[in-house]
């Protein structure tokens, strides 16, 4: 268990930090708009695959990366993105079993979510965002969510 | 794994099963304390000013990986300014050359402008703060929020940069300084939805805020009654109120005045000046304060001195008598008695700015 671990942090590390160079990479600004939240793709996948190598530490650290580099309030990310990946290891078991097309299904709820709750820090800290594009990001997430959870499951057999 | 071999409550029972050692309950109360913390950290980051040095410390961490990110597009512009052609580079030099030219005909003019214009002011006994230098910097190829017009910037705190400094580009003013990290800062776009600038026509010295509206290429003026003097193609300059930009910058051209008479205010579109969507490089501006203008900023910091360009009031006017003096406080009072008025207070720029126009930035 123990050697098993040591294995897995590298991984994670690694993948989150490649999620997090993504979140910020330049991109044309119709792209820009439908960028999908890797770093919560990446989070989700690990809490799922095996929550101590991911889990809420993860997520709550990860959430934080992105408020620094994004610029916005400290703990906005943070705090959604620690209440998704909850519910996200609370459905872990049911999620492996599903087929793909569930998997995305659920990924994409949970992203809408996770959504909702930046939109409405967004609100409660008085610069609310009020364009309809950021509710594309979730549908493009959980489009790629196959192609995420396969890029890192392949990664971690390596 | 397909899909329909396993029913909805083995699942179930395997999640209790696995996790009978205490770990829902343990899931449970470790997203309630994450959760918490990050409540915390948005209260205090948002209510009270302690976090500076926990986000300056955070950003040593996140400063690697925004280098990273933009390094491939920093040597990929390097690389092709690199490799540019002579030919491209001696039209380039004649292009720039003739702009110079061009640059330095206006120039003579407006150094004995500006000398006339101190001059003048200093009769009026209402010097503003002139540009005393300057920094430039570039602007790093890192997207940050989608939704928000900001820009990250190389230069930072190590540099003396500071928060609400005045940003321009070669076309006019860009924006301000919104935050400092050690070796960058993030600046916020005029165009952003949440920045408004303080700014003066210029050719009927009327006297508004711009206000972004989240789309690059577009500025508004909420605050004009439709009785204004306003018509397209006018230009917009900083008016320097407020004391965070230099006076007399450009900042747009009008693009579009739509009036419904059923409205009581002017719906004015502005076609900002300064490239906000191509400029790779900024100019951070510092302000060189004057004794007149910090004296009144800190008697009245609503009412900072005057800084129309033209003065409607001959300099002479200070040394007329009492009652011309006495005269223009129940001027301003009646001014203040309408907005319709706020046409005629551009004209005679003698008083303070009335309420409404201070509701700025």
């Amino acid at each position: 268990m123990m050697r098993e671990e040591r294995i897995q942090r590298l991984p994670v590390v690694v993948s989150a930090l490649v999620a997090l160079a993504l979140a910020v990479i330049p991109l044309p600004a119709l792209l820009d708009a439908l960028r999908p939240d890797f770093l919560v793709l990446v989070v989700f996948y690990w809490s799922i695959e095996s929550p101590r190598a991911g889990g809420l530490a993860l997520a709550f650290f990860s959430g934080l990366a992105l408020d620094v580099i994004n610029g916005v309030v400290l703990g906005q990310h943070a705090l959604a993105l620690t209440l998704i990946t909850a519910w996200a290891i609370h459905l872990r078991l049911r999620l492996r079993v599903f087929s793909i097309l569930s998997q995305s299904l659920t990924i994409f709820m949970l992203l809408t979510l996770y959504q909702f709750i930046l939109f409405w820090v967004d609100g409660a800290t008085g610069n609310p965002v009020v364009n309809f594009g950021r509710w594309l990001a979730p549908v493009v997430g959980g489009a790629i969510w196959p192609l995420v959870s396969g890029i890192l499951s392949r990664f971690r057999e390596r | 794994m397909p899909a329909g071999s396993i029913g909805n409550s083995p699942p179930m029972v395997a999640f209790r099963s696995t996790d009978s050692s205490g770990r829902t309950s343990g899931l449970l109360l470790r997203c309630v304390l994450y959760s918490l913390l990050a409540l915390g950290l948005i209260i205090v980051d948002k209510r009270y000013d302690h976090l500076g040095k926990i986000r300056r410390w955070l950003s040593f961490v996140a400063y690697p990986v925004q280098v990273a990110v933009a390094s491939p597009f920093e040597g990929w512009h390097w690389f092709r300014e690199s490799v540019t052609t002579r030919d491209t580079l001696r039209a380039d030099n004649e292009r720039l050359e003739a702009q110079l030219r061009v640059a330095q005909f206006r120039l003579q003019r407006y150094e004995a402008l500006e000398a006339e214009s101190q001059r003048l002011r200093a009769l009026r006994d209402a010097t503003v703060g002139v540009t005393d230098r300057f920094i430039i910097g570039d602007i790093m190829d890192v997207d940050l929020d989608a939704f928000r017009e900001r820009v990250l910037v190389d230069k930072g705190a190590s540099q003396g940069v500071f928060v609400g400094q005045a940003v321009l580009d070669a076309g006019g003013v860009f924006g301000q300084v919104a935050r400092v990290e050690q070796y960058t800062s993030e600046v916020i776009l005029l165009s952003d939805p949440a920045h408004a600038i303080p700014v003066q026509i210029n050719r009927t010295g009327l006297r508004t805020v711009a206000v972004g509206t989240g789309d690059t290429g577009r500025l508004k003026l909420p605050y004009l009654p439709t009785s204004a003097d306003v018509v397209v193609g006018d230009l917009l300059v900083t008016s320097g109120l407020g004391g965070g930009f230099p006076p007399g910058y450009p900042v747009g051209t009008v693009s579009s005045v739509k009036r419904d008479p059923a409205q009581s205010l002017a719906d004015v579109d502005v076609r900002p000046a300064a490239a906000l969507d191509r400029s790779r490089e900024l100019m951070f501006v510092w302000l060189k304060p004057s004794a007149t203008l910090t004296a009144s900023a800190a008697a009245s910091p609503a009412a900072p001195p005057n800084p129309a360009p033209a003065p409607a009031r001959p300099p002479a006017a200070t040394a007329r008598s009492a009652p011309s003096s006495a005269k223009a406080p129940a001027k301003a009072e009646a001014r203040a008695s309408g907005p319709s008025a706020s046409a005629l207070h551009a004209r005679a720029p003698g008083a303070a700015p009335p309420a409404h126009k201070a509701s700025g930035p």
